[in-house]
């Protein structure tokens, strides 16, 4: 019983360990990440700016790109539609509240 | 395996003077004709009806026309293809309707142009010339211009989707997976797909601009003695030149006796642009303009000579 009750605490005490690795983790990522999304963001609207009156390379080159870009576009809109609290979305990501 | 490519103004006789070379070099050699033209006349120059595939004129001279319009729908059906196949659930919508519009967009004739270029020279191998009658200088120089854009252009995006897979290792390597659920993003260079569409490509062009930009390939520009043709001829043999491009020959066309002093002029002209150049000159032919084709064949000047296989 008492060993039972034992185990248990210590698989508690790991669980919070795990977990604060991974917000450690995710915390220390947080910025990397948002870069990423913005480079890719970037990617994607370099090669399908046309949409937006951006000079962009020959068309065909960005047809036969489209086929691999299905996570490119949804940041893309993801950012679209986010872009009037560009702030917000900047301190969120940032950690000020 | 000797390239031509036949260039110049509208009108100026180029379908003419690269069939009657083709016609000439068929004696001694195997050709193929390629007409890129959209407004084929390559046909009609040689009193046949050609339907957009290779068809035998002689035993060692084929002709084809290029079908611009079809070659834009075959790559977009391609393409299409593809793209119905990695976004699934876009198979419910009728994609046709939508691409249908992008055949329109700027750049997929030229893309089309030179692709047809391409497969031409990767499958036509046992000729020993390829003539290729082109279409009027603008569409000419921004197909022969593609390559080098494309490669500048997939230089940068290349260099941009590096960052993003450095930026994805990173993550990955600080982070790893937190639940089974999430998943990986590609971050190795071989795993994803953007950056290895992108290098395929890059090999592609870069295969295709040390084809034409070698020792084998020659550009050919046909010009007539008046002062407007000469005027975009200068124009073509800047853009030429800035392409890195081989410009081999030029061939005054259509002179005749009573404006010989214009066609020196023009000549003397022309060969301040392109030094070194040699230069050719075809009379004008009264039998030409009567439609009579026989008299193609009867082009007394050996057209080819300074560019004969040696």
């Amino acid at each position: 019983m008492e060993r039972d009750m034992i185990l248990s605490m210590v698989q508690w005490v790991r669980r919070i360990f795990a977990d604060f690795d991974a917000a450690h983790r995710e915390k220390a990522t947080a910025l990397t990440v948002m870069e990423m999304e913005e480079l890719e963001n970037i990617f994607a609207l370099l090669l399908l700016g046309s949409f937006a009156g951006i000079p962009s390379p020959p068309t065909f080159l960005a047809v036969e790109l489209l086929p691999y870009m299905e996570r490119e576009l949804q940041i893309l809109s993801k950012r679209a539609k986010d872009s009037n609290d560009m702030l917000a979305e900047m301190f969120g990501t940032i950690g000020i509240e | 395996m000797k390239i031509l490519f036949f260039t110049g103004k509208g009108g100026v006789g180029k379908s003419t003077i690269s069939a009657a070379s083709a016609w000439q070099l068929y004696r001694k050699y195997r050709v193929l004709i390629v007409s890129l033209d959209p407004a084929h006349n390559l046909g009609d120059v040689f009193g046949v009806v050609l339907n957009h595939k290779k068809q035998r004129f002689t035993d060692s001279l084929y002709l084809k026309e290029v079908n611009l319009q079809k070659l834009c729908r075959e790559y977009l059906q391609r393409e299409i293809s593809v793209l119905t196949h990695s976004y699934r659930y876009l198979q419910t919508i009728n994609l046709d309707t939508y691409f249908s519009v992008l055949k329109y967009s700027p750049g997929i004739e030229e893309y089309a142009l030179l692709t047809s270029i391409e497969e031409t020279l990767r499958s036509e191998r046992d000729f020993d010339y390829i003539v290729f009658d082109t279409p009027p200088t603008g569409l000419t120089l921004r197909f022969l211009a593609l390559p080098w854009i494309t490669i500048t252009w997939i230089d940068r995006l290349i260099k941009i989707r590096r960052d993003i897979l450095e930026k994805r290792h990173t993550i990955y390597r600080i982070r790893g997976i937190l639940d089974d659920t999430e998943t990986i993003l590609s971050y190795d260079e071989n795993d994803d797909d953007i950056l290895k569409r992108l290098k395929t490509l890059k090999g592609n062009y870069q295969a295709l601009s040390s084809v034409i930009q070698g020792k084998d390939c020659g550009i050919v520009l046909v010009y007539n003695p008046d002062t407007l043709s000469l005027k975009e001829s200068k124009r073509l043999v800047d853009g030429l030149r800035e392409l890195k491009l081989p410009l081999r020959l030029l061939i005054n066309n259509k002179i005749q006796k009573k404006y010989q002093t214009m066609a020196d002029h023009v000549d003397s002209v022309m060969q301040s642009f392109a030094p070194a150049v040699p230069i050719q000159r075809v009379a004008f032919s009264e039998g030409l303009l009567d439609g009579q084709n026989s008299s193609l064949y009867n082009i007394e000047e050996t057209i080819l000579s300074p560019f004969e296989m040696k």
